[in-house]
């Protein structure tokens, strides 16, 4: 059964930016870009990387180490050498705290 | 990948405030485009030289000079391409990719999941795909290497291979399942591209020879006296760019031609820097890096002499450039790693 789960205050993370958010033995990457907020696995579909040190541009996350692009809305991976999707997650804003559904 | 950390900033110990690296790090067509006019005229001029040296003694220096324009670079761009940094706009970075691939002579998705693994395993022995000589090298080792024989027998034999979809065990291991028909519908069309330029030299038409093939050969040596020194004498297997990398100085030219890779610390640093970022990011970090190594042609000579010594069985320590510990020998050594781009 799925649960919200608090991640941050809303303005924790930059404009255009992410952050990382470990829960129970797994971790995410949770955006904010210009068509809100977002959530998705925190690691690479190509080789484990975490995404934190990736670069947002629009809508796009870039893996920090061989440059993979993801859609961050739907997960879709764009550009080699990532060829499998990442998990996206519900995202809520509730006053200034963001929930993911896990 | 399991409990292998990649090799870059995180596990050299280098840090840089995120806001600064994205400032860097950010994307753009411009400084892409601007290079592409810069390397397009040069080339013009060159091959200018080429037209008017035809028929006189001066066609070899003025094709060898046009070869460093046309093979320098294009190593450098199908590089910058296959990271995709070279371009913001995604589909300009992929032509560019695919048609500098073409005159560097490797299949770009191979050449792409190699340098993946690369970077992941940088300078790691039976991992790295792009360690490209045995080390610690010896000369004749370096003979082979600048030569660029060794380039060249890869390049002659991984395409038909990829064409024929044989795949070796490396590129199996790096590449993912769903890219292998790409690279062997890439692998037929190069084949095809060079099979007609054999064809048109077949039939007397000499123009690529003079312009394409005698250059591309002759500026081959020119381009592996920069990609040499990326690497050689330092350490293997460590998880520390600086340990088993090297920067470099280098002239306004060399930096052209080499598309900043002469920062080549930096570079494995943080991969996701565009080349005409290296210089910024350099800067910002320079309190945590050793100091670069001098220019392309002292730190050519000083590893000559090197080689040299290290085969005659006399001290290997070198002037001035950087090296790893168990590279400084009073004679003999211990092969470590050998050559994996095969
Ligand atoms: S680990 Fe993300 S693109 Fe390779």
């Amino acid at each position: 059964m799925s649960e919200w789960v608090r991640v941050c205050a809303a303005d924790d993370i930059d404009d255009e930016d992410l952050i990382r958010f470990d829960h129970d033995d797994r971790t995410y990457a949770v955006y904010r870009t210009e068509k809100g907020y977002f959530a998705t696995d925190g690691l690479c579909t190509h080789e484990d990387q975490h995404l934190e040190e990736g670069l947002v541009t629009g809508m796009v996350i870039e893996c920090p180490l061989h440059g993979g692009r993801f859609d961050i809305p739907s997960g879709k991976a764009l550009s080699a050498p990532v060829c499998l999707d990442l998990k996206t997650y519900a995202v809520r804003l509730e006053g200034d705290q963001l929930y993911i559904e896990l | 990948m399991t409990g292998f950390v990649a090799t870059n900033a995180a596990s050299s110990g280098v840090k840089i405030d995120k806001k600064q690296l994205k400032a860097i790090a950010r994307r753009s067509d411009r400084p892409g485009i601007v290079y592409l006019v810069q390397w397009g005229l040069s080339l013009g001029a060159t091959a200018t030289l080429v037209w008017l040296a035809l028929d006189t003694w001066w066609l070899w220096p003025a094709m060898f000079l046009h070869g460093v324009f046309l093979t320098v670079p294009s190593y450098s761009f199908s590089h910058e391409t296959a990271h995709g940094t070279a371009f913001r706009t995604r589909w300009l970075n992929e032509v560019v990719f695919w048609l500098t691939s073409l005159l560097y002579m490797e299949e770009p998705l191979r050449r792409r999941y190699t340098h993946t693994n690369h970077h992941t395993y940088t300078w790691h022995t039976n991992k790295d795909s792009q360690m490209p000589f045995d080390t610690p090298m010896d000369f004749k080792g370096w003979l082979i290497e600048v030569s660029g024989l060794a380039l060249l027998r890869f390049h002659a034999s991984h395409l038909p291979k990829l064409a024929c979809g044989r795949y070796s065990d490396v590129v199996r291991s790096v590449t993912p399942e769903s890219e292998l028909a790409k690279m062997t519908r890439n692998a037929r069309i190069f084949l095809a591209v060079y099979g007609a330029i054999a064809g048109l030299i077949i039939a007397d038409v000499t123009w690529p020879l003079w312009f394409l093939v005698l250059p591309r050969l002759l500026g081959g040596p020119v381009m592996m006296l920069f990609t040499l020194i990326q690497h050689v004498e330092m350490q293997e297997d460590s998880p520390s760019i600086l340990e088993s990398t090297r920067s470099f100085k280098t002239t306004w030219l060399g930096r052209f031609l080499y598309m900043n890779m002469n920062n080549h610390v930096e570079h494995h640093l943080y991969p996701q820097v565009p080349f005409y970022g290296l210089e910024a990011l350099g800067e910002a970090v320079a309190d945590q890096l050793p100091d670069p190594d001098p220019g392309v042609i002292r730190t050519n000579v000083e590893v000559l002499s090197v080689v040299i010594r290290r085969s005659l069985g006399m001290s290997t320590k070198a002037a001035t450039i950087r090296q790893a510990p168990h590279m400084i020998t009073e004679g003999g050594f211990e092969r470590v790693a050998q050559r994996s781009v095969r």
